[in-house]
């Protein structure tokens, strides 16, 4: 206490012997007015910044999430094109298979002919004993099932506007000839 | 600060209390702050575990990514069976009630029957099945909030489903295995249960190759199901199984498959059986069995001793076909050649014992091996056959194969019988020598064909090339490597006598090729009764390769009790077409000279 009463009585009498003429100018009004304006013009600088950034949050947070929902609904039209490129793919290989090939062919009138039968060009020599074609046993109804062409159609035995409306179809349909086969034009 | 010095001075009751204000309200900070540490502390450190299990149950949603199970290729790699993604559609029971639905603008009140009748429409059912599904859940649950309306349906049916915007409707991804060409090689591939468990044949063989592991994935998502952006996502990758690539040629086994099919039909046979082999590699280009199972549709089989191969799982006396091997023995350990004669009695009764007997009555006839095979003699065989002792006999037997599984590893493959030769009785020495006393299956039948085909070397019977990883390497390639059980010599002997025999059997019309030389060699064997005696039944079979000159392919077709035709004239059909479609589909030349002509009577 002593130590800080010394203390006190000498700064006292530092400004009493230092500046004894400007006290006056110490306690000018004007000096809490000074002091405000800039206060409230850092607080509102301040406050501006802070929505400012609030906004851009805001708004980068919207953009964000913007593309989440594009992500998603893309991602879920990739998986759902991905089914359909899956399920017709399968459609493909189901009707690739020897059974839907053999009765295709059979509807269109083709029968097979198990005797091979070579022409050698080197000497024109006929190699094997040609025969006609008979049909053979494995030209019967299919003896080898398969559960997944079940309800699937022949293409002769579609509709004619289902024919056309198809372009793979239109074309193996056309040789058709319910007549037998016809004779290869030849020249 | 003079002037606050000078007020604490003027006040000194003022200070006292400020003094008092600032020291409660930091006794009143800290034990905020304490509060708040206790707490921080507490959730932070001892409930962190249970808590965050909490949160990610609340928003995170973990999904199974199925990894792709391999596929079983052809040799063409044509797809014999594959992974395809099929959907269950589930529903909630309990939560099922009437919704409303906006149709046209208005909101339509849909009641549950009309839903019902609805998802039926879709799926195939009608709606009071469903609603008997509804009604069998509830009862066994009151608040039962999961029942499967239809299981492994197609993207269209559940399309159908989604379109109908039921909101008690669900579905789940359910991969699913598919064989897009049915029945063609569904002997050899097998089946899946249906909680995807391999049950036969390859499937079942290869599952080591074909296996994939799942993978999962979590990540958190929002009320309306749209993943949160940066929300955290572990994931285990899924990897996908190994595809198999087998020997087999798809168009080729559909083939086979047909014709034996119609012809064990047309003769009443309980089952049949047909392999093509390529005769220099002892790849298998077809295994056909009939009946056999559709895999898309194993429960259409009820019989389950057809759902699988019998051709590999199934071994039989084969009877004459055997002979083949009796001859080749004999040629090749140099005891008789082409032109050696026996004389060959309709009953022949050897010192040991034995009584051998022919299938017809015949006076005694001066025969060379030739003879023999042509007429199918057993007393002529028995001749030569005990020119050679009963172990150099099991010796050459066990050589070309009989009485060891072949190499293909197919699953619960049966290797046949082959007793030691010190066990074989009077009878069974004989009986040996022409394919009786022991069993083989067809494979081997096919397997010893092929030794003598491929001049006196056997390569191992291959039905599987490799496993072929995901970057294109073959892995679990088997062993090509062939043993030599014939001296080329004995092998070329052996060939041809059995042209002989194809030129000369009583069945020649029924298997002529034209243009080709074939080497064949028809069988008919009783069948046992299963009470260690014969029934009345027999098995017929044919076995042979060609071109004779140049031996490119084995076919051996076995047809076990045909009812309506019981001699070798029931598989004799089935082994020209399907020769002849071997020798036309793989091109082969046609014969240009003319076949041996061997003595057969002396």
């Amino acid at each position: 206490m002593s130590d800080n009463l010394a203390r006190v009585s000498f700064a006292v009498e530092r400004e009493k012997f230092e500046t004894p003429e400007r006290r006056p100018f110490r306690i000018v009004s004007s000096n809490p007015r000074r002091r405000a304006r800039p206060r409230i013009f850092y607080a509102l600088t301040a406050v501006a910044g802070m929505a400012a950034i609030i906004v851009a949050q805001l708004l980068l947070s919207v953009g964000i999430s913007q593309g989440a929902y594009e992500i998603s609904s893309l991602q879920s039209s990739q998986s759902e094109l991905g089914r359909t490129a899956a399920g017709v793919s399968e459609d493909l290989v189901r009707v690739s298979s020897p059974q839907s090939l053999a009765a295709n062919a059979e509807g269109l009138g083709m029968v097979t002919n198990s005797n091979p039968v070579y022409l050698r060009l080197s000497d024109g020599a006929v190699l094997g004993a040609p025969a006609s074609a008979s049909g053979s046993q494995a030209g019967a109804a299919s003896l080898v099932p398969n559960a997944l062409l079940t309800g699937s159609a022949l293409l002769s035995q579609l509709p004619d506007d289902a024919a056309a409306t198809t372009g793979a179809v239109a074309i193996t349909s056309a040789p058709v000839v319910p007549a037998g086969l016809a004779a290869p034009t030849t020249r | 600060m003079s002037v606050r010095n000078s007020s604490a001075r003027t006040n000194p009751t003022n200070t006292r209390s400020s003094r008092r204000r600032t020291f409660f309200t930091i006794v009143v900070l800290f034990a905020v702050i304490g509060v708040f540490v206790v707490r921080l502390v507490d959730i932070q450190v001892v409930q962190a575990d249970s808590l965050t299990k909490d949160s990610v149950g609340n928003r995170s949603v973990g999904q199974v990514i199925y990894g792709s199970r391999g596929e079983i290729v052809d040799g063409n790699g044509v797809v014999l069976a594959g992974t395809v993604m099929r959907y269950n559609i589930t529903m909630s029971p309990v939560n099922a009630t009437p919704f409303k639905r906006t149709v046209d603008g208005k909101k339509v009140e849909v009641s549950v029957a009309e839903a019902a009748a609805e998802i039926g429409a879709a799926t195939g059912q009608t709606g009071d099945a469903i609603l008997l599904t509804i009604s069998t859940a509830l009862e066994a649950n009151a608040k039962a909030n999961f029942a499967y309306i239809a299981q492994k349906v197609d993207v269209d049916v559940l399309r159908a489903v989604q379109e109908l915007h039921i909101p008690w409707t669900y579905s789940e991804n359910s991969p699913s295995r598919v064989y897009p060409n049915g029945a063609v090689a569904g002997n050899l591939l097998g089946f899946l249960s249906g909680e995807g468990v391999p049950q036969a044949g390859l499937e079942s063989g290869q599952d080591a190759c074909l296996a994939s592991t799942n993978g999962s994935e979590t990540y958190e998502k929002g009320a309306d199901g749209v993943r949160i952006p940066g929300s955290s996502v572990t994931s285990t990758e899924a990897v996908d199984g190994g595809d198999v690539v087998t020997t087999i040629d798809s168009d080729l086994q559909w083939f086979v498959q047909q014709t034996l099919a119609a012809r064990a039909q047309e003769t009443g046979a309980a089952w049949a059986n047909a392999v093509v082999q390529d005769a220099k590699t002892g790849k298998l280009l077809a295994v056909a069995d009939y009946p056999s199972v559709d895999p898309n549709n194993v429960g259409g089989t009820e019989n389950p001793d057809d759902r699988g191969s019998r051709a590999f799982t199934q071994s039989f006396e084969p009877g004459s076909t055997f002979k083949a091997l009796t001859a080749a023995s004999v040629l090749d350990a140099g005891v008789a050649a082409l032109d050696t004669g026996v004389v060959s009695p309709y009953r022949y009764l050897p010192s040991n014992g034995a009584n051998i007997n022919d299938s017809h009555s015949h006076p005694d006839q001066n025969m060379t091996l030739t003879g023999v095979l042509i007429d199918s003699s057993n007393t002529g065989m028995s001749k030569f056959g005990e020119m050679l002792t009963n172990q150099q006999r099991y010796d050459y037997m066990k050589a070309f194969g009989v009485g060891t599984a072949t190499e293909t590893g197919f699953p619960r493959e049966d290797g046949g019988i082959l007793h030691p030769a010190d066990e074989w009785d009077n009878q069974t020495s004989y009986a040996t020598m022409f394919g009786q006393g022991l069993t083989t299956s067809a494979l081997q039948i096919a397997s010893i064909y092929q030794t003598i085909a491929n001049d006196g070397v056997r390569m191992p019977v291959q039905l599987v090339e490799g496993c072929r990883q995901a970057d294109g390497t073959l892995t679990n390639v088997p062993d090509a490597a062939g043993t030599r059980v014939l001296s080329e010599s004995a092998a070329n002997d052996t060939s041809d006598v059995l042209e002989m025999v194809y030129q000369k059997s009583w069945v020649n019309s029924k298997w002529n090729i034209p243009g080709y030389r074939v080497a064949a060699k028809t069988g008919t064997a009783q069948m046992p009764d299963g009470h260690g005696g014969y029934s009345n039944g027999y098995l017929v079979s044919v076995s042979g390769f060609a071109p004779a000159d140049d031996p490119q392919y084995v076919v051996s077709v076995s047809i076990a009790d045909p009812v309506k035709l019981n001699t070798s004239a029931a598989p004799a059909p089935v082994f020209q077409e399907i020769m002849s479609q071997v020798l036309k589909k793989y091109r082969a030349v046609p014969s240009g000279a003319s076949a041996p002509d061997l003595p057969s009577t002396w």
